[in-house]
């Protein structure tokens, strides 16, 4: 059996609609002629017509899901490669912050200076740290 | 250049190349490195005005569960019921998470776009790496400072222009890739919310003539009651209203961001021309016009 698809279950929902709209005019414009008999049971049958086209409603936005599921996945796979593209592009200020504190070591060793050697160790390892953020 | 070169004295052949390495060199890599920021300048308008026009749907304060749970609440009026059982919603339940999730992938998507055509991603500070080289005592090695600047800023310039090339040719894959799926979700979300939702509060209409009518031809009400009803008919009705003018113009909203993001794909090769500049400027405009309308209605 063929499934609905979530534009289906919107038309539908509209016809329920219309339909309500049209047994609803027809109650206020004969109002007056139709007994209280009458007049329940035609209410009755409004409140099942609109609750059909509630109902279809939500059914429809649900089934959107259906539909949209090849479009989500594809749509995430791009995100996630932007995503990947924007920490790339980060990375190059790491790899900038990483190169500078190698520089300072490097300084500190050739200056054979104890506490600056210690400090720009530090440093290192704090921009090494940043890297793997 | 190179003839002009060896016409050269060496002393004057000196000057030349430090010229063209610390003047000439640097402004060619800059005006391509401005041309590149320039092209995704428009890029970035467009994605980040769509990505907050986009967010609005945060802020349209109705769901499918609060119209579940006004129903549930109407037929308890009708009925006369004081019948403290919860309302059933799960099924409204399901078709907020549908739209949430919808939502939440749309506005990943255009994140990723403003966080990449950003200018300020490739402004990488270089003065930590020149503060380095140049600072301190090394005894047996002199580096001066102001050559360090130079080529400090000649690197950052070139790592501008390479990076800047490497995301202009990465963002025209994604946007291509994203265009189709793009449209279909921003289809789905605008039909969830103004196809759906806005068919529930229809019914809702319905209801609550229904029910106001059945007051005013109560004969048993004076005619006091059935005007203070005839009031608050009108206002419940108005506030449908405006529920409904909410979602049409985030409906219009994310109509134009989908025609926004297919204008770029249609024109990502050519991006330098004006005429492209200019529609994209105005798809920016025009949703920060609607946006400022949505904003209107909001508050």
């Amino acid at each position: 059996m063929a499934t609905l698809t979530s534009q289906q279950a919107n038309e539908l929902a509209n016809y329920f609609l219309a339909m309500a709209e049209a047994v609803g005019d027809y109650r206020y414009q004969n109002f007056d002629s139709l007994s209280a008999q009458e007049n329940k049971e035609i209410k009755d049958s409004l409140e099942f017509i609109r609750k059909c086209a509630n109902e279809l409603f939500t059914l429809s936005a649900t089934l959107v899901l259906d539909d949209a599921q090849n479009s989500l996945s594809a749509i995430k796979e791009v995100t996630n490669q932007m995503k990947s593209t924007y920490k790339t592009l980060q990375d190059v200020q790491k790899a900038i912050n990483m190169a500078a504190s190698i520089v300072t070591l490097g300084k500190a060793i050739l200056g054979k200076n104890p506490q600056q050697i210690a400090d720009a160790t530090g440093k290192l390892a704090d921009c090494w740290n940043a890297t793997k953020k | 250049m190179p003839n002009l070169l060896l016409a050269l004295q060496p002393q004057n052949k000196n000057i030349m190349i430090r010229l063209f390495l610390k003047i000439i060199l640097p402004l060619f890599l800059l005006a391509g490195g401005l041309q590149s920021c320039v092209n995704l300048k428009y890029v970035n308008n467009f994605a980040s005005s769509s990505l907050k026009s986009v967010k609005n749907f945060e802020e349209i304060g109705y769901s499918f569960k609060q119209n579940c749970l006004e129903n549930c609440q109407q037929k308890k009026i009708n009925d006369m019921t004081l019948n403290s059982q919860d309302c059933d919603c799960k099924a409204n339940e399901k078709a907020d998470s549908v739209t949430l999730l919808i939502y939440n992938a749309v506005k990943g998507y255009l994140d990723g776009l403003t966080s990449i055509s950003g200018n300020n991603l490739t402004n990488y500070k270089m003065d930590i790496l020149t503060r380095s080289l140049s600072e301190g005592d090394l005894k047996s090695i002199k580096i001066e400072k102001n050559h360090v600047e130079a080529y400090s800023g000649i690197s950052n310039i070139l790592l501008k222009a390479f990076t800047n090339k490497y995301r202009k040719n990465k963002i025209k894959v994604y946007i291509k890739a994203a265009n189709e799926p793009f449209k279909i979700l921003i289809n789905f979300l605008d039909f969830n919310l103004s196809a759906n939702l806005t068919g529930k509060l229809n019914v809702q209409k319905q209801e609550i003539k229904d029910y106001y009518f059945d007051l005013i031809k109560d004969n048993t009400l004076s005619t006091f009651e059935k005007r203070k009803a005839v009031e608050e008919y009108y206002q419940r009705s108005d506030n449908i209203n405006a529920r409904q003018k909410t979602l049409t113009t985030y409906s219009k909203e994310l109509e134009k961001i989908a025609g926004g993001h297919q204008k770029l794909v249609d024109n990502i090769q050519k991006l330098n021309k004006d005429d492209i500049k200019e529609q994209l400027t105005q798809y920016a405009s025009d949703i920060q016009d609607l946006v400022s309308e949505f904003n209107k209605i909001t508050k």
